[in-house]
């Protein structure tokens, strides 16, 4: 195979379409007769349901169906658990429409399907839901507490989990350790905030029994599995398609959502389409949430700043409902050490139930909080010991030659943490190099001598990706020359159209605008997971690089016979197939798919099958783990609170780059996420479990105006884990940024001894800190 | 949401006493108050009109008067369910005479809930405030006191 593509800037398939606004969203299928579906979503973080009135609603204008859960049959019970744990006692997870009782501001409670989605909110307005409201469960430590109210009552605790990972003897280390450090830090909510909210359409055919939906998810395969399962039907009589997705970043590989059952159900009864699209209310409430975690930390240092030992005992947010099991608690303990040396380890966590949106992981899925324990214990321990604060990473940080390093935890994946590759030392380094560490000092102090308060920070982390179980790929070169990839991985702006298509294109010697990918339609494909955990690439671009391979095999045996050649003389390039040093004697690379699908005589039997195709599986033993290092300057008014970001610099190692034009894509939007998390973004509740941020004018996005020009260095260490040598990219820029903002932050305030503990700041926050020192002075 | 506040109303307590009794006072004094309906003794089924920031609604509930110690203490409870959210209210009035006047004081425990917490929160306060001065305007004007 040549590397003409793979690695290359190639401009992005997709991008035509997706530019010229002729994409296709789900809110872009419009069907015969389409009907279109409110919910009514409880006012209440915690209430029971006395009694739902539905007379008037359904004899409403335009109104065409009303279901509650009384309505529901078969399909009331509670939804599917995904990722059980045996550590997970009480997995609940919440019904379709909730029966007798609500426990998050926004559960869905009633669905109306009316003529058009006007008269369906109309109609809302008209069921006459009476609840009896009960004492909600909050906040994080107050759920815990033994008189808190509880949130699922025959649970008899609102503790669904708790589990303890060790390595090493941590008491042991804490006991002999010369210097330790603690810390409590705190994580607030954040929502992924989609350009494209979740939406469903669906569709039955009451005489080919075929279900058909378009849902703006990043599972279609097990959407499909699961609702064959519930609705009946064989799994070949429903289609589930992911068509273009605008964002998914974690809260879209959720299943099931309320919606993606009733919608359909609602099709199936009705005989009629039916259309639900999610407002930008809506998604503040009813889809899943993230970033809830307190940390109680501690790192035990030997007097040169060595760690000997570090322990966590956590409380992770798990919101009213735990459908997606302990993954992201999980992933922040794994994540914890980092590229480090920790002999001794102890990470603890208690998963709490609340009154609040359920979690599930969002873009980065607990390695944000991992990272910012570690990172902020570090920077602790630098100035404890009068250590600089890159100097005690480094000190710290695993050897080239140390690969593969087993740090002694058991991953997301049930497969034990064993980074595969990297070389963490280089990538410090050259951060460092790029930000200009050396010379920070003496710049810092020429800004305070200005009056100005600027702050550098850095931090380092690893980053597990690319897990399995599997994913797979068939590859087809049609007559045309045309060759298709089709993919059960959908994609929601990764840009797996041109990803994949350059690893296929090397293959058979055409261009990646010669191969149209087909993701996330299970009539294309059908076997797959999903999108998530920074995976794609790793697992799926190894499936296409497999069967594009055994076509390129295929091609030759064909083409060997039709050029009087031997396979091992044929070559693929330029859309042709020809004998290696004669050029003349070639074919179009379609006359070859032609010829390999004859319609009369014998088939060679080392063909396998007809037609120039192959499908292809890769199941990967384990995670492959990226690493990076993040380094910022900030600027800080301390009168008013507000930070300006005036340099921000990534280097990040995730192995062979296949795309270096879509890896720095998904870095930047991946910062800017981080960045909003890190000082704009948090989802506020009141006392009683009121959402006070369901507006972009109360839960604030950073735009481009608050970001500066990212600088992005890769590094490329390929894994041995893979033939392509690839691993994750997808969620690598949101997760050190947290704790390189907190630790720039501090650094600029150094004057003022503000201490950082906490995420997200804001303005405000900044400003209370700097007052509180100054107070406290 | 907590607030509190006091007003001198140009009458004596018992006279305000009255008033602050009278179904026909409360029920052209409140803003917004579409319907006031005796169900009992100090319990009234009422509708209200209220829009808060871009969110308006009509709620429908209850009020009630309770703990009531004439002439100089009661206790007000609101429940009230719309399109729009929920709205749960405490409040209490205590009257002391001040000079020939009456010294009305108040306090309110406002809860909201759905679309007015999530999109109106940030107005609650300014609105509150002004329906409940627009309140006590109306009942000074009611009791002869200038406009």
């Amino acid at each position: 195979m040549s590397t003409r593509y793979t690695g290359a800037r190639v401009t992005r398939n997709e991008d035509p379409a997706l530019l010229c606004g002729r994409g296709l969203f789900v809110d872009d299928i419009h069907l015969p007769r389409l009907a279109h579906a409110a919910v009514l979503r409880s006012p209440h973080a915690h209430a029971r349901i006395v009694r739902i009135d539905t007379r008037r609603a359904r004899a409403a204008r335009a109104v065409v169906a009303v279901l509650t859960h009384a309505d529901l049959g078969d399909l009331g019970g509670p939804l599917p658990r995904l990722i059980p744990h045996p550590a997970l006692v009480h997995h609940k997870t919440q019904q379709a429409l909730a029966s007798t009782t609500v426990r998050y501001v926004g559960e869905a409670v009633a669905l109306i399907v009316a003529e058009s989605r006007y008269a369906a909110e109309d109609a809302l307005d008209l069921v006459d839901v009476e609840y009896a409201p009960l004492p909600a469960a909050v906040g994080l430590e107050d759920a815990v507490a033994p008189s808190a109210p509880l949130v699922h009552e025959d649970a008899g605790t609102n503790v669904c989990a708790r589990y303890t990972q060790r390595v090493g003897d941590v008491e042991r280390a804490f006991a002999g350790a010369p210097r330790r450090f603690r810390e409590r830090l705190v994580m607030d909510r954040g929502t992924a905030s989609p350009l494209e909210t979740r939406g469903i359409v669906a569709a039955w055919d009451p005489r080919a029994r075929l279900l058909e939906i378009w849902d703006s998810t990043q599972a279609p395969i097990p959407i499909r599995n699961g609702l064959a399962a519930m609705f009946g039907l064989p799994q070949t009589n429903v289609r589930v398609v992911a068509p273009d997705v605008g964002g998914g970043f974690g809260p879209k590989v959720m299943m099931f959502y309320p919606e993606e059952i009733l919608v359909p159900l609602a099709a199936q009864r009705l005989g009629r389409p039916v259309k639900w699209i999610e407002d930008r209310r809506e998604h503040f409430v009813a889809t899943n949430q993230e970033r809830e975690q307190i940390h109680d930390a501690e790192i035990a240092l030997d007097g040169t700043g060595r760690i000997l030992g570090v322990r966590t005992v956590f409380l992770y947010d798990a919101g009213a409902y735990c459908p997606y099991g302990l993954i992201v608690p999980i992933v922040a303990g794994t994540t914890l050490p980092g590229p480090y040396h920790v002999p001794n380890y102890h990470c603890e966590f208690t998963a709490v139930f609340t009154n609040k949106t359920p979690v599930s992981p969002y873009r980065g899925a607990g390695r944000p909080h991992g990272v910012f324990v570690m990172e902020r214990l570090l920077d602790r321990a630098a100035d404890g010991l009068g250590i600089d604060r890159a100097e005690i990473r480094r000190r710290n940080l695993i050897q080239p030659d140390e690969f593969p390093y087993d740090v002694g935890l058991i991953y997301q994946d049930n497969a034990p943490v064993q980074y595969d590759s990297g070389d963490y030392p280089r990538c410090l380094a050259r951060a460092a190099e790029m930000i200009g560490y050396a010379d920070w000092r003496a710049q810092q102090e020429a800004y305070r001598t200005a009056g100005r308060y600027l702050g550098l920070g850095v931090a380092c982390y690893v980053e597990g990706t690319g897990i399995g179980p599997y994913e797979g790929c068939r590859v087809t070169v049609e007559p045309s020359g045309q060759v298709f990839a089709a993919t059960g991985v959908g994609t929601q702006g990764q840009g797996h159209m041109t990803a994949f298509a350059q690893i296929v294109a090397d293959h058979l010697g055409v261009t990646p605008r010669d191969v149209t990918v087909r993701t996330g339609d299970t009539a294309a494909f059908g076997w797959g997971t999903g999108t998530f955990a920074s995976r794609a690439a790793v697992v799926a671009g190894t499936a296409a690089s497999m069967a594009a391979a055994a076509v390129r095999e295929k091609t030759r045996i064909v083409a060997a016979t039709l050029l009087e050649a031997r396979p091992d003389e044929i070559e693929l390039a330029d859309g042709k197939v020809f004998v290696r040093g004669v050029p003349s004697r070639a074919l179009p690379l379609g006359e070859v798919a032609a010829a390999a699908n004859p319609l009369r005589f014998a088939m060679p039997r080392e063909w396998e099958g007809p037609g120039l195709e192959a499908t292809r599986f890769f199941a990967p033993p384990r995670g492959t783990f990226s690493n990076g290092v993040h380094a910022c300057i900030v600027e800080i008014d301390p009168e008013t609170g507000m930070l300006s970001l005036h340099r921000y610099v990534i280097v990040h190692d995730c192995g062979r780059v296949l795309n270096p034009l879509i890896v720095e894509g998904q870095i930047h939007g991946g910062v800017a996420q981080g960045l909003g998390g890190a000082f704009w973004e948090k989802v506020v509740y009141d006392a009683q479990g009121q959402p006070l941020t369901t507006t972009f004018m109360d839960y604030l996005l950073p735009t481009a105006a608050d970001l500066p020009s990212f600088e992005v260095g890769h590094e490329e260490t390929p894994t041995p884990l893979n033939p392509l040598g690839v691993k994750g990219a997808g969620e690598a820029g949101v997760i050190p940024v947290g704790a390189a903002i907190a630790q720039a932050v501090e650094d600029a305030l150094r004057p003022f001894r503000v201490h950082i503990t906490e995420m997200p700041l804001s303005p405000s926050r900044v400003w209370e800190l700097v007052a509180g020192t100054r107070r406290s002075a | 949401m907590k607030l509190e506040g006091t007003n001198t109303l140009p009458a004596s307590v018992d006279t305000v006493w009255k008033t602050i009794n009278d179904p026909d006072a409360l029920r052209s004094c409140t803003p917004g108050l579409k319907e006031l309906k005796a169900t009992g003794p100090d319990t009234y089924q009422a509708t209200l009109q209220i829009g808060i920031a871009a969110v308006k609604g009509t709620y429908a509930g209850t009020l009630s008067i309770t703990d009531k110690r004439a002439p100089t203490h009661y206790k007000i409870t609101l429940e009230g369910t719309g399109g729009a959210g929920f709205m749960k209210g405490e409040g209490s009035v205590d009257l002391e005479p001040q000079g020939s006047g009456t010294l009305l004081k108040w306090t309110g425990d406002l809860q909201v809930g759905g679309l007015i917490a999530g999109v109106g929160q940030r107005m609650l306060g300014g609105v509150g405030k002004m329906l409940i001065g627009q309140f006590f305007k109306c009942l000074e004007e009611r009791l002869g006191g200038s406009a």
